[in-house]
């Protein structure tokens, strides 16, 4: 095959490809007390234009996994893909895909909001003048135009959650990741991401987002995932989630995200407290 | 190169607005200057020592103070901050050249290192200090300890991305005391006890303090002064080479 042959080759299987594709992804820490082994063994395939939910309790590997796919972290064994592009092999050009809010929401504190979405778009090889115009889009975007002069350190979870956003999305990424984006959120700044989410997916990115709020997932996701102790233990669309469970345990009511995740995790709801499945 | 410039201007941004990071900068080497001076300067009178080159001892002590001054880069600290609250990854998610984040940071101390060596000077020349090697020797000088800084703030923040601890990172910054100490500080090497000298001359910050010296007391002496950009040449690399390896190889 000619070198133009493959590059266009290559070209037509981005074309087709995914926008996330993991086979076996494993992670594992040496620690002082041994090897500890955060994600065991993770597949996982997000279709372009999807809203793609990837829920766990703490410590189940959502954080590690997604560090994975957005270059954060090395990978122990296995493969992810962005868009067909390959993450271990090329960082880069995964960078250039995605786009990432994690869940700290990691600002510069010392810059205002303007100057960090300028410096962001900087990064990515903007312009001076096309990163401004960028930011001042973004900033209208998320409602932040009268603060965007402002440190950041002034601003309220809330605006510092939107900032974040906004930032991740200053190159206009193919594929969003949102690493529980509205954990400490009051209800109506939860709300207000929300709608920014979905704006942003409407427009054609995809949206990788890991979140522990059930309710999140049931009104944002089109499908979902749950994994548990490093690995995936259901995954499906909502719908289909909540319909198996009804049927497997023949329940006379419709089982909700929450009956889902729990016996999915190895809980159970008995008289209305949460309780461990002894095995 | 744009990448780097541009993370150098944030870094330069960041420490105009914190002044309480700049003040002791300036503040701990002046006091040093001056309690220094004070307790030693009758000892060795400007007239009658022969290693002043006719200058008082505030001349000979300035090159510890500019050190002093240049050991206080604030890029580790704000570094581990950054990392602790989570910008440093939403930095290593874009596709900046990871030897760029290390090298805007140093570009906005090596700049910070310029101002404050320079405003050291112009204080000392105030009090009577003169630089004895003109116009090109004081820009040698302020280059020489600008180069310093870039060093020992590199070797801090290797410190602060090995560690990611603000603590560790504050307590690495104690082996400049040794660095400092253990050289022609207070009288030339050949004045020093002989254990004394032989630690002197194995401490590499002693020929950046004597080229520092020989600028400001004497004129332009190639060899001394050569040997110190040198000695800055030959850290710069080693550190800047280990820099890139630990941020690439940060996980």
């Amino acid at each position: 095959m000619t070198q133009t042959k493959a590059v266009q080759a290559m070209q037509s299987d981005r074309l087709t490809a995914p926008a996330v594709e993991a086979q076996g992804l494993v992670k594992t820490y040496r620690g002082r007390s041994g090897t500890v082994e955060a994600v065991r063994g993770v597949d996982l395939r997000v279709e372009i234009g999807e809203i793609f939910g990837f829920l766990g309790p703490n410590g189940a590997g959502k954080s590690t996994t997604v560090k994975m796919l957005t270059t954060l972290l090395s990978i122990t064994a296995g493969t992810a893909r962005i868009v067909g592009v390959d993450v271990a092999t090329q960082p880069d050009a995964v960078r250039q895909r995605i786009g990432v809010a994690l869940q700290e929401a990691g600002l510069d504190a010392r810059q205002t909001g303007r100057e960090l979405l300028v410096l962001q778009g900087r990064l990515f090889d903007l312009s001076a003048d096309a990163a401004a115009s960028r930011a001042a889009e973004l900033l209208e975007l998320v409602e932040l135009t009268a603060a965007a002069d402002r440190m950041i350190k002034s601003y309220s979870g809330g605006m510092k959650r939107r900032l974040d956003l906004a930032s991740a999305l200053m190159h206009e990424p193919e594929v969003l990741f949102l690493d529980e984006p509205t954990t400490g959120l009051d209800p109506a700044s939860r709300v207000t991401v929300w709608d920014e989410v979905r704006r942003i997916n409407e427009r054609g990115t995809t949206v990788f987002l890991t979140t522990q709020y059930l309710e999140e997932a049931d009104a944002l996701c089109d499908r979902l995932a749950i994994i548990d102790d490093g690995r995936i233990v259901r995954e499906g669309t909502p719908a289909q989630l909540k319909a198996e469970l009804t049927n497997r345990l023949g329940l006379a009511q419709e089982a909700t995200l929450d009956d889902v995740f729990l016996d999915a995790t190895g809980r159970t709801r008995l008289a209305g407290e949460v309780q461990e499945v002894k095995a | 190169m744009t990448h780097t410039l541009v993370l150098g201007r944030r870094a330069l941004r960041e420490g105009i607005r914190t002044p309480e990071a700049i003040v002791p900068t300036l503040f701990i080497p002046l006091f040093f200057l001056v309690v220094n001076v004070g307790q030693v300067a009758r000892i060795f009178p400007g007239s009658t020592t022969a290693f002043l080159h006719g200058q008082g001892y505030g001349a000979f002590q300035l090159p510890s103070s500019m050190l002093l001054a240049a050991s206080f880069g604030s890029a580790a600290l704000f570094l581990v901050e950054e990392i602790e609250g989570g910008y440093f990854d939403k930095l290593r998610a874009t596709p900046v050249r990871r030897s760029a984040i290390v090298l805007g940071r140093l570009f906005a101390e090596g700049t910070k290192a310029l101002l404050i060596a320079s405003l050291i000077v112009l204080l000392g020349l105030i009090f009577g200090i003169t630089i004895a090697s003109g116009f090109l020797g004081f820009l040698l000088l302020i280059f020489l300890t600008a180069g310093w800084a870039v060093v020992y703030s590199g070797y801090m923040q290797i410190i602060a991305l090995k560690t990611r601890s603000a603590a560790a990172t504050n307590s690495a910054g104690l082996i400049f005391f040794p660095l400092l100490f253990l050289t022609p500080n207070f009288v030339p090497r050949n004045l020093l006890t002989h254990p004394m000298e032989i630690a002197a001359t194995i401490n590499p910050v002693t020929y950046v303090m004597e080229a520092m010296r020989s600028l400001i007391l004497q004129d332009l002496r190639w060899e001394t002064i050569g040997l110190g950009y040198l000695v800055i040449a030959v850290a710069g690399a080693i550190m800047l080479a280990l820099s890139v390896r630990v941020i690439r190889n940060y996980d």
